[in-house]
């Protein structure tokens, strides 16, 4: 469809080429009635093709919504079918805040619960520790002996418990972390939606320019996107090469110290 | 010592929170934008504020603004914890007076050394 529009203008100019020098040559022979007519056939093509254009522009428009139409088969997202990609993209990236978010508090749980149960455990086993030693020494006491006794076997059945627990918590942060897996294919698929985004919108432009280069319509230069706010702030550095985006805390210090801190 | 921490994800705030536990603060309090953060700070009795960037509504680096203009708050050290790492980014939260800055990602390393750094500072007066 591209190559056919751009025959379609690259004709026009042709005929406008020809066309003029028919014209020139019509005007110094006088003979200006077919003046006139070689300037009614330009002003013809040039009709034909602005039409043909708003055609070709038309339906790469009709082609991009319909492209944008959400896919059937979406795996994560069931939506009704006019729902656009672009809302189905947001839903996705929603998912993924979620995911991460949940897999945070999940890990962040198991690890609440099981740093307590680490501490008790190393603490019955200082304690113990100590008084072992002073067994080994043969220096307890018959009833501290037999408190020790008790102590030993309440302390063996904690640690198989405990182990078991801590066993079960890191197990459940393991299984957590699938959400790379997930978030990384909702992202990709994003991505891939972007891009192809991109390509349809470059192919817009490229036909809205040939409109307005046929209709003579011109443009005042838009003024650049507006320079994002230091204050708002720019999130995460993405491109390390960027040498004003510091990449690390001993840089961050070096410049802190430099400033006198 | 009652410690304010402001992030607008939760995760990140308990993270903080969990390590400030490990270094023995305990008594903590939450908000999740300036604009949030200012009423707990104008109610008093917070002694250390540590406060994301990039946030919606109030960020924390007119956050920073704010307290250091307020004769009530000024005095408050403040620890900038954010992903926001542009050299003039950082010139800006000095000039505006942040007693530290620690990037994320970061460790929890870095979050107690800047933290006892500041109050060290503090402790020797100047």
């Amino acid at each position: 469809m591209s190559e056919n529009s751009t025959s379609q203008f690259d004709s026009f100019e042709k005929a406008m080429k020809e066309g003029a020098a028919d014209l020139l040559q019509s005007v110094e022979s006088g003979k200006f009635a077919e003046a006139m007519q070689t300037i009614q056939e330009l002003s013809e093509a040039r009709h034909k093709s602005f039409y043909n254009e708003v055609g070709h522009l038309t339906r790469s428009l009709h082609d991009a919504i319909r492209d944008f139409q959400i896919d059937t088969v979406d795996q994560i997202v069931t939506k009704d079918e006019a729902a656009s990609k672009i809302t189905d993209a947001t839903d996705r990236l929603n998912y993924v805040i979620e995911m991460t978010s949940r897999a945070a508090n999940v890990t962040m749980d198991m690890i609440d619960s099981s740093v307590p149960v680490a501490g008790n455990l190393q603490e019955q086993a200082r304690d113990l520790r100590k008084d072992w030693g002073r067994l080994i020494q043969r220096d307890l006491t018959p009833t501290e002996f037999r408190d020790l006794y008790k102590r030993m076997d309440t302390f063996l059945k904690d640690t198989d418990e405990n182990a078991t627990l801590l066993h079960s918590n890191l197990n459940s942060i393991l299984l957590e972390q699938g959400y790379q897996d997930l978030t990384g294919q909702v992202i990709t698929k994003v991505t891939d939606l972007i891009r192809d985004v991109e390509e349809k919108l470059v192919h817009l432009v490229a036909v809205a320019g040939r409109v307005d280069s046929i209709s003579g319509i011109e443009h005042e230069e838009k003024r650049k996107a507006e320079e994002a706010n230091d204050d708002r702030g720019h999130g995460p550095a993405i491109n390390s090469e960027n040498p004003e985006v510091l990449s690390n805390q001993d840089e961050v210090d070096d410049l802190l110290s430099s400033l006198g801190f | 010592m009652k410690i304010l921490i402001v992030d607008d994800f939760s995760t990140m705030r308990r993270i903080i929170k969990n390590l400030l536990r490990d270094l023995g603060f305990t008594n903590t309090v939450e908000a999740d934008d300036g604009t949030t953060a200012l009423p707990i700070l104008q109610a008093g009795s917070i002694d250390f504020l540590i406060t994301d960037w990039n946030m919606p509504g109030m960020t924390g680096i007119e956050l920073l603004r704010v307290v250091r203009a307020d004769e009530k708050l000024k005095s408050i050290p403040i620890l900038m914890v954010t992903a926001e790492a542009k050299r003039d980014q950082i010139i800006a939260a000095a000039q505006a007076g942040v007693n530290g800055y620690v990037v994320k990602p970061f460790t929890a390393v870095a979050l107690k050394e800047k933290i006892e750094k500041i109050f060290e500072r503090i402790d020797g007066g100047s």
